[in-house]
């Protein structure tokens, strides 16, 4: 046996000694009948073929691999952006231990969820009884500001009124009357989580304007980071450009602080947050600008119609997309961009002037949600890239015309496809069939990067298996530079391992580049 | 609503029994009714559990049937080595929407999807699992799996869990069920060996398995069916032609064996291969069960050679750790049958347990830890964050060994943590895993950031502790 107190193997290691590599061969020879390994080859190499991707392209029934999560992950997301705020999703229990995962393991950060823990009773005879329950629970357990309701698939089937169902627990006194429990209806088989962000943040909105009526516009800026697994990044570098910029502002929904909790021996299970008073005062806010229009579509709508200017953005990453963000809200504030922010703007274009020529005319696959996907596109196309492919599993048709709009106004969109509505099965068809130089989506990309060679860069969520990265910023200049140096490692780091085969490929590699 | 068929009372009414102990009737039919209170804190559902207790069956493609999200949101996400085939880790769902729903399409959706997936993957089996809805719109899965079945004349299984019924602990139960239902017992095993066993609750985490089968190897003994870990379709289909079976996550397949007991006479103990006593405990066993069926009475005298091979071995190694880890304080966090094994595991390298949690055992689970610890309140039911975060703290934890949900609850605490769960990267099983757990627990304890980490930023005033 190989393992040693001096030298202990980690399991991927230790399993390809010889006596363990035996073990396994005979185990495929006695139990898994296999096939010739003839066959095996040959099947492999038909998953790569035109023929298997037209057959692959046609599925209908079946998804596999699918690039998209459901509605209540979204509500829950939306709802950890608020001050104490406690997800209760009405339901049956297991979805909501999904979200939880998830979530910590994107953000390496405890995630509070409960949920009404419906079972075949409440099925039957409905499930206001755990709401009712529930809710009181969830009160005295947790101490929460507040209480953010949303539903899973099994409470929209059978047809739960949560309107209905909060007041009856609360003339139960499950929770104070005056105690604050937004809501959103948000059934599973319906859109993704970006839609449930959306009716999420909407309900918090709904739950603290109706009824009031908008004042005097005050001089600030409402801002909806919209579903973002670079929130932690992402939110505090906006927020630096506002102050530096003087703007008064408001996030509505910001979870940086909730998913970024320190080490410092205190256990938090809220953190940061919008304030509820500060949701209120919002409703007066001159604007409300939105860094995502498909995770914000209906709350706009509602923003609207309360009379407030709406503008909104499709992730904006590089300088284009940063350029018309700060001006909307140098109009909106009617405050002037400082020097120092275009100084800043200067240095993101030096750099990629500085790499242009290894990112000119490299082709990208580029999946995720809506809105990542069409920003990133962009930014791409900035470069020199050409994002041959876009993959939305979430995307609608809409936001197809919209994405070859986009690439219809650039040079290097000339070639572009876009595919929504398809899954990451259906990408490994596209990878092999038309290969791409960067595959740019989330950690579940590895096992196309594993089959079809094409390096990942992980740039989205969820990212499980590495760390750290949401806590870096993609927007504004700064996380400008961010995308080039991930993207230009990712090319360098690949180069190296091609080149660096002694005598064979080691006479381009190179220390200079 | 799909009628809950007697399978799944009968899977209900054994988990009340187990929780209620004697209790009888009363408080048994409460335990029915309410399994979980609403608005605390959640584990997984019913169909996670079946789900998780399958999965790993690597030749198989497992299709779920609902809207997408079920799947979506938890593909891929447990580490469990397979020796050969990875179309388990493939995510196959039906993605319901809401016009398959209104419209009544469901079914024929999934029976087109089981057509889509014959054809492009041709696997070893196809296991159809239900979910929250469309157990209540009342498709029929046995029923198109059985259609299907037929049609493509490939084993297409059943897995009747949706999400409501219960806790992920029912859903391993009736994973069981669907195996004894539909799969085991439908193929014939070619040369069959008195040698034969079975090992039920036994996941492979990080290859865990690898590290035991070469002293089963050793003795002649011949795995026929781990289930589920690296299983192919087929060793699950033959093992109703083993021996004897072993048990090893207790709470998820015990049931399973007392049924393949009754069933096909095949009789089974519930063991651990962690630590090393309880590894030799295992091996002891096996051979006692296999020699009482007619194995060659020699098994018992070359396991009692091996056993004391290994221990020697082992014991040797582990004096480096000895002296690093002797009367450290660990908190225990982990459910079923790791609170017993891994204490007693613990225990015997010298470290001291103040507190593990008993939140999934069942009731043998429970003496068994009693006895280890001999100290009733070092065992605690499933905690708050907070509640957890406090006891860290009080009871001067040294390591908190437990699942990666709550590692961030330690970490916050300035504490070392180790994942003794379903993520862990590091095999922990057999003499062999004892070593590595011993060197885990040491390198995280002895990591030169924590004293850095737990000082107090040089201009703040020391923390009174
Ligand atoms: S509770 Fe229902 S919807 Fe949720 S994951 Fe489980 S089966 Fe799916
Ligand atoms: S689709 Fe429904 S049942 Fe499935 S995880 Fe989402 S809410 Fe739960």
């Amino acid at each position: 046996m190989p393992q040693s107190a001096e030298k202990t193997l980690d399991h991927a290691p230790l399993f390809c000694e010889p006596e363990y590599r035996k073990m396994l061969a005979k185990k495929k020879l006695k139990f898994e009948c296999p096939h010739p390994d003839q066959v095996v080859s040959d099947q492999r190499e038909f998953t790569k073929s035109w023929e298997y991707r037209e057959k692959n392209l046609a599925r209908q029934a079946l998804v596999v691999n699918p690039a998209k999560a459901c509605q209540p992950l979204g509500a829950v997301f939306a709802a950890a952006g608020f001050e104490r705020t406690m997800s209760f999703v009405h339901g049956s229990q297991g979805c909501v231990a999904y979200y939880r995962s998830h979530l910590s393991r994107h953000f390496k950060e405890p995630s509070s969820v409960v949920s009404s823990s419906m079972t075949e009773d409440a099925a039957v005879f409905g499930g206001l009884k755990n709401m009712v329950d529930g809710l009181a629970n969830t009160y005295k357990l947790y101490n929460p500001k507040m209480i953010a309701v949303s539903t899973t698939c099994m409470a929209e089937v059978i047809g739960d009124d949560l309107h209905g169902f909060i007041e009856n627990a609360k003339s139960e006194g499950s929770v104070p009357r005056d105690f604050d429990v937004p809501f959103a209806h948000t059934p599973a088989f319906v859109g993704s989580h970006v839609d449930g962000y959306d009716s999420m943040v909407k309900g918090v909105l709904e739950n603290f304007w109706k009824g009031t009526a908008r004042s005097e516009a005050t001089a600030s800026v409402n801002i909806i980071p919209g579903f973002d697994g670079f929130c932690v990044g992402n939110n505090r570098e906006l927020k630096r450009l506002l102050d530096l910029m003087q703007v008064t502002y408001m996030f509505i929904q910001d979870a940086s602080d909730q998913f970024d909790t320190p080490s410092d021996g205190n256990f938090r299970m809220y953190d940061g947050g919008t304030k509820i008073n500060d949701v209120k005062a919002a409703l007066n806010a001159e604007g409300t600008l939105s860094l995502q229009y498909y995770n914000t579509r209906k709350t706009l709508d509602y923003c609207r119609a309360v009379g407030q200017a709406t503008t909104s953005f499709r992730y904006p990453l590089g300088v284009e997309a940063t350029d018309e963000l700060l001006m909307a809200i140098s109009d909106i504030s009617t405050r002037e961009i400082p020097e120092v922010i275009r100084l800043e703007r200067g240095r993101l274009i030096d750099a990629m002037a500085d790499s242009q020529a290894w990112l000119y005319g490299k082709k990208y696959a580029i999946y995720g949600d809506p809105d990542f996907v069409y920003g990133m596109a962009r930014f791409i196309m900035e470069t020199g890239g050409e994002p041959t492919h876009c993959l939305a599993t979430n995307g609608t048709s809409a936001w197809e015309d919209e994405m070859k709009e986009l690439l219809a106004s650039s040079p290097f969109g000339k070639n572009a496809q876009v595919w929504p509505g398809k899954d990451l099965w259906a990408l490994r068809s596209l990878l092999f069939t038309e290969p791409v130089d960067l595959l740019i989506g989330n950690s579940y990309g590895k096992y196309l990067e594993r089959d079809t060679g094409t390096p990942l860069v992980r740039l989205t969520f969820p990212i499980f298996d590495r760390h750290h990265h949401h806590r870096f910023p993609l927007m504004g200049y700064q996380g400008g530079l961010r995308l080039l140096t991930a993207i230009l490692d990712k090319i360098f780091d690949n180069l190296d391992r091609e080149t660096m085969h002694a005598g064979v490929t080691d006479y381009s590699y190179d220390l200079t580049r | 609503m799909s009628s809950p068929n007697a399978n799944i009372k009968d899977a209900f009414h054994e988990l009340a029994s187990e929780r209620s102990g004697g209790k009888g009737p009363k408080a048994r039919r409460k335990n029915c009714a309410r399994p979980m209170a609403p608005g605390t804190a959640v584990g997984g559902c019913a169909f996670d559990g079946a789900k998780v207790a399958l999965q790993p069956i690597t030749d198989v493609a497992h299709l779920i049937h609902g809207p997408l999200a079920c799947e979506g949101n938890s593909w891929d996400n447990r580490g469990t080595a397979s020796s050969g085939p990875t179309l388990w880790r493939t995510s196959f769902t039906t993605d319901l929407t809401e016009i398959d729903i209104v419209m009544g399409h469901s079914e024929r959706k999934l029976f087109k999807a089981i057509r889509e997936i014959k054809e492009g993957y041709a696997p070893a089996a196809i296991f159809v699992y239900s979910t929250c809805i469309t157990a209540m719109i009342g498709d029929d899965i046995e029923v198109v799996c059985k259609r299907a079945s037929d049609e493509f004349a490939l084993p297409v299984v059943p897995v009747n869990a949706p999400g409501f019924l219960g806790s992920k602990n029912l859903g391993n139960k009736l994973a069981g069920e669907a195996l004894l239902k539909h799969v085991i017992g439908t193929v014939e095993a070619d040369e069959p060996s008195v040698c034969d066993i079975n090992i039920l609750g036994e996941f492979n985490l990080s290859g865990e398995f690898w590290l035991v089968k070469p002293l089963l190897d050793k003795l002649g003994i011949r795995v026929r069916a781990c289930i589920p870990g690296d299983a192919r379709y087929l060793h699950v289909a033959s093992a109703h032609r083993s021996r004897a079976a072993m048990t090893v996550c207790s709470t998820a397949f015990v049931a399973l064996a007392r049924k393949m007991q009754e069933r096909w006479d095949i009789p089974f103990f519930e063991g651990s291969f962690y630590g090393i006593s309880g590894t030799s405990e295992a091996l002891r066993r096996i051979a006692d069960l296999l020699v009482r069926k007619g194995a060659d009475p020699s098994l018992l005298r070359r396991t009692e050679i091996l056993v004391a091979e290994e221990e020697e071995k082992v014991w040797k190694r582990l004096e480096a750790y000895r002296p690093r880890l002797e009367g450290k304080r660990v908190l225990l966090n982990t459910g079923g049958v790791k609170s017993w094994s891994v204490v007693h595991a613990l225990m015997e390298i010298g470290m001291e347990i103040v507190g593990t949690s008993v939140k999934k055992s069942t009731l043998e689970d429970r003496e068994r830890v009693k006895q280890t610890l001999k100290e009733e309140n070092l065992l605690f039911e499933s905690m708050s964050p907070r509640e957890l975060f406090s006891l860290l703290l009080e009871r001067k934890a040294d390591i908190m060994l437990s699942g990666g949900r709550t590692q961030y609850i330690a970490l916050k605490a300035k504490l070392p943590w180790l994942d003794i769960n379903q993520e862990r990267h590091h095999a922990y099983a057999g003499y062999e895993g004892m070593v590595q757990l011993a060197r885990q627990i040491d390198l995280a304890i002895h990591n030169p950031m924590w004293p850095q980490v737990r000082e107090p930023a040089p201009w703040e005033p020391a923390l009174v502790v």
